[in-house]
């Protein structure tokens, strides 16, 4: 008797898994992680996104945004890489933000290759800006200053910092960076304070300043410069550079199943080319760059060889 | 500026926006109240609901939020010892002793009196600055952000001259933690041992929670009795005392509303700081300074006049660089930003009239949540009645889960329940606990500001008399000093002479 409720049990079990699995995906609501605080531009544009992804997902269901910040986007690729892989757990990350810590050998609890990454949201260059009224114009005007450039940036192990380094070292310029800036608002009042005499903020960021006059742009790095007066890193002879840019990409846990990554693919270019989502971008100044899942796998790939390379600079 | 100021209250006035502001409020006390929650959390939950609403309306009901969860704060600060949000810390000084001796409607009275002035004081030396608040913003460079913090921890240790030494001490552990993680200057790791949670260091909120909530509650538990024991009976019908308290004292009200706008706009030091320095200046320049603590209720006027006036400051970097001068504010910038702003300089520009929306929703809610605190006091105040066996529980669970709310990190909780040990010790062996919060706030700040400073200048440390604003902030540190420090020797100098002769 006790084997047969047992078995009866088993058998019971086994119906209700084979009923959720021939459910279609997605079946219940999707969790995306916003791996730092609510508030602030990375945060708004997961969760616009994720408004418009819902309306391209089958089944109604919802997306709902979810902050883990802590160890600068270290927890929340930790909690997407232990996930189950089942397509309702995934994450916004910044790269190379979040790779940087493995290159640099820090203790991390995932690999960055390992994890499904799903698509890129946008990609963003870096600008060397420096104060309206500085004498300083272009990276010769940098060379030649006669004493090494100070720069402002947050602390050593970010994006920016490293951007800073591995440009600075390329291009032979001598420099000097004052860390310890909270964000990259910080270090562009900086600038325009005095403190430091240039900084690398990210393209989208310094819109509104250049538009009020604030501050100027040198050189551009990780984006074409469409202004003969404002170099790139084609037009500063080290086009490998170009590789020096911010990335917004989604992922999920390692090992997700090639259908439940399609639907959430799908979904994610679909809202990207949105018409309304597109309206949103633009009255932002945010930007988009839909690439697929394949195309963002191949270039995590390419990030990874690339920081390899520099590793000496980032320590 | 009055046509825009009449445009924005035409914009507010209308049955579904004036309902989604007084829901912020609703939210926003209801989230002051409860110990770990505050302005940022009730801000961040409310976001998504703001994705379908026009920006005006999104603006009126975070303003509703931000402007109420200061007078929902005070009332925990006054009725439990437990600050609300950060910023109710100093409330606790004096506002708690009153409720202990039955007089906690008319704390509660005060407060929603001072905190409605307060932010109205705010709004209107913000609409004067505005025009040149980017000026202001960049007076305030590396060297400033160190000479400020330093006047902070003067102050805190100063504050209690009866027990100037247990006081340093407490600061001294405040300073030790706040060095606890990342250091963004170095980049180096400190007291981490290879915890991803104490890379962010240890937070002001659960350890806020921890000093002040489970402390008090412990102790209630093992005293035993009602928060109100020792008053013989509960005086609710003070309310009117306390405003008419509020409104003879406003000289206060005004100091403390200039301090919480000048300390508030000051990015990464805040409100926390700004009710403390409101606090201990007014208890510096009262006559009789020693019955500070013992339930003067001037203790509880001048932080919370300064603690809404603080939110007028923190929106001046907000507006004029888009850098968000509290934890609130950058939430607020979220909201800006999904509903098509782009926050940065050319906001005044380009975004005024929602600018204005959002100081009237602030001003209109301060207004708002006194009424009602106003209204309740009669019930609020008999939680000082309920038993410690029934409150104690309660109010710990209630903390611990709204500590554990604001970022689902079980590691805030047990910094909340070990700073709630420690700060039961504290309590036992008379050592004060505000000077290691104050500490703990402006740690980071000054190691910062001092190392940039250094840093910048290459060693030289004339950089920290280098601009007028860092002179003015050095002849206040040294005023500071030398007030608490001259008459003492002045007075024993004669004392001697009087005794030689």
């Amino acid at each position: 008797m006790k084997k047969l409720v047992l078995a009866a049990a088993f058998l019971f079990t086994l119906v209700g898994c084979s009923d959720s699995s021939n459910d279609p995906f997605p079946n219940r609501d999707i969790e995306i992680i916003i791996p730092y605080n609510a508030g602030g531009g990375f945060d708004a544009y997961a969760r616009s996104l994720a408004q418009y992804m819902q309306k391209y997902l089958p089944n109604d269901v919802n997306i709902l945004p979810m902050n883990m910040p802590g160890a600068g986007g270290r927890r929340g690729a930790s909690h997407v890489y232990r996930a189950d892989p089942d397509g309702y757990t995934i994450g916004i990350f910044n790269m190379p933000g979040i790779l940087l810590p493995q290159i640099q050998g820090v203790k991390i609890n995932y690999d960055v290759n390992l994890l499904t990454w799903l698509s890129t949201l946008s990609v963003d260059g870096y600008g060397i800006i420096v104060d309206d009224e500085s004498p300083l114009n272009s990276i010769e005007d940098i060379k030649n200053m006669g004493r090494p450039i100070v720069y402002g940036a947050t602390g050593p192990s970010s994006t920016s910092y490293i951007a800073t380094t591995i440009v600075s070292e390329s291009l032979e310029i001598p420099y000097e960076v004052i860390t310890g800036y909270k964000g990259s608002g910080e270090y562009i009042l900086g600038v325009i304070r005095g403190d430091v005499d240039a900084a690398f903020a990210n393209y989208s960021t310094i819109q509104p300043y250049l538009e009020s006059g604030d501050i100027k742009v040198t050189a551009m790095i990780g984006i074409d410069s469409n202004d003969p007066n404002i170099k790139d890193a084609n037009d500063l002879g080290i086009p490998e550079l170009s590789n020096l840019k911010v990335v917004r990409m989604m992922a999920g846990p390692p090992g997700m199943p090639e259908d439940i990554k399609a639907t959430l693919e799908q979904a994610m270019l679909n809202a990207l080319n949105d018409a309304d989502f597109k309206a949103w971008l633009e009255s932002t100044g945010n930007d988009s760059f839909p690439v697929n899942s394949a195309g963002t796998t191949a270039s995590v790939k390419e990030m990874t060889l690339f920081y390899d390379k520099f590793k000496e600079f980032l320590d | 500026m009055i046509d825009l100021l009449l445009n924005a209250l035409s914009d507010i006035a209308s049955v579904k926006t004036l309902l989604l502001l007084l829901m912020g409020v609703m939210f926003g006390l209801m989230f002051g109240v409860i110990p770990g929650l505050g302005g940022t959390t009730a801000l961040a939950i409310l976001m998504p609901l703001t994705f379908g609403m026009t920006a005006i309306n999104a603006f009126a009901m975070s303003g509703g939020i931000m402007g109420a969860v200061a007078m929902g704060g005070a009332i925990s600060a006054i009725l439990l010892n437990t600050p609300g949000t950060a910023p109710n810390a100093a409330t606790t000084l004096d506002g708690y002793p009153m409720a202990k001796q039955g007089r906690a409607a008319e704390a509660i009275g005060a407060a929603a009196t001072a905190s409605p002035l307060g932010g109205l004081f705010g709004v209107m030396t913000l609409l004067m600055v505005l025009p040149v608040a980017k000026e202001l913003i960049l007076l305030f460079g590396p060297p400033e952000f160190f000479l400020l913090a330093v006047f902070g921890l003067v102050t805190i240790a100063l504050s209690d001259s009866t027990n100037l030494l247990r006081g340093l001490i407490s600061a001294g552990v405040g300073l030790m933690l706040a060095f606890v993680g990342y250091d963004t200057v170095t980049g180096g790791e400190r007291f981490t041992y290879g915890s991803d949670y104490l890379f962010d260091g240890i937070p002001l909120v659960p350890a806020l929670v921890g000093l002040f909530g489970v402390t008090e509650m412990i102790h209630l538990s093992i005293t035993g009795g009602t928060v109100a024991g020792d008053a013989g009976e509960v005086r609710l019908h003070g309310v009117v005392k306390g405003i008419k308290a509020t409104l003879k004292n406003w000289k206060i009200v005004i100091r403390g509303s200039l301090i919480g706008t000048i300390i508030g706009s000051i990015p990464g030091v805040g409100g926390t700081v700004a009710t403390f320095i409101a606090y201990s200046t007014t208890k510096r320049a009262d006559p009789d300074p020693e019955s500070f603590g013992t339930g003067r209720i001037e203790g509880v006027i001048a932080p919370e006049s300064a603690n809404n006036a603080k939110d007028s400051g923190a929106l001046l970097p907000t507006i004029a660089f888009g850098i968000p001068g509290s934890a609130e504010m950058a939430v607020f910038l979220g909201i800006l930003v999904l509903h098509g702003m782009q926050p940065g300089p050319t906001m005044l520009l380009n975004n005024e009239r929602e600018i204005y929306v959002l100081i009237i929703a602030l001003t209109l809610s301060a207004v708002f949540s006194a009424i009602i605190g106003i209204a309740l006091v009669r019930w609020l105040a008999m939680i000082t009645l309920v038993k410690g066996q029934i409150l104690a529980p309660l109010v710990i669970a209630v903390s611990l889960v709204g500590t554990y709310a604001i970022d689902s990190r079980p590691g805030d909780v047990v910094i909340a329940a070990i700073l709630g040990m420690v700060g039961y010790l504290m309590l036992r062996f008379n050592y004060p606990r505000l000077p290691l919060v104050i500490a703990l706030v402006l740690g980071e700040t000054a190691e910062r500001g001092f190392l940039q400073s250094m840093m910048i200048s290459q060693g030289n440390w004339e950089i920290f008399i280098s601009s007028i604003t860092s002179i003015i902030m050095v002849l206040l540190i040294l005023f500071t000093l030398g007030w608490s420090f001259i008459p003492g020797i002045l007075k024993s100098r004669r004392e001697a002479r009087a005794k030689s002769k």
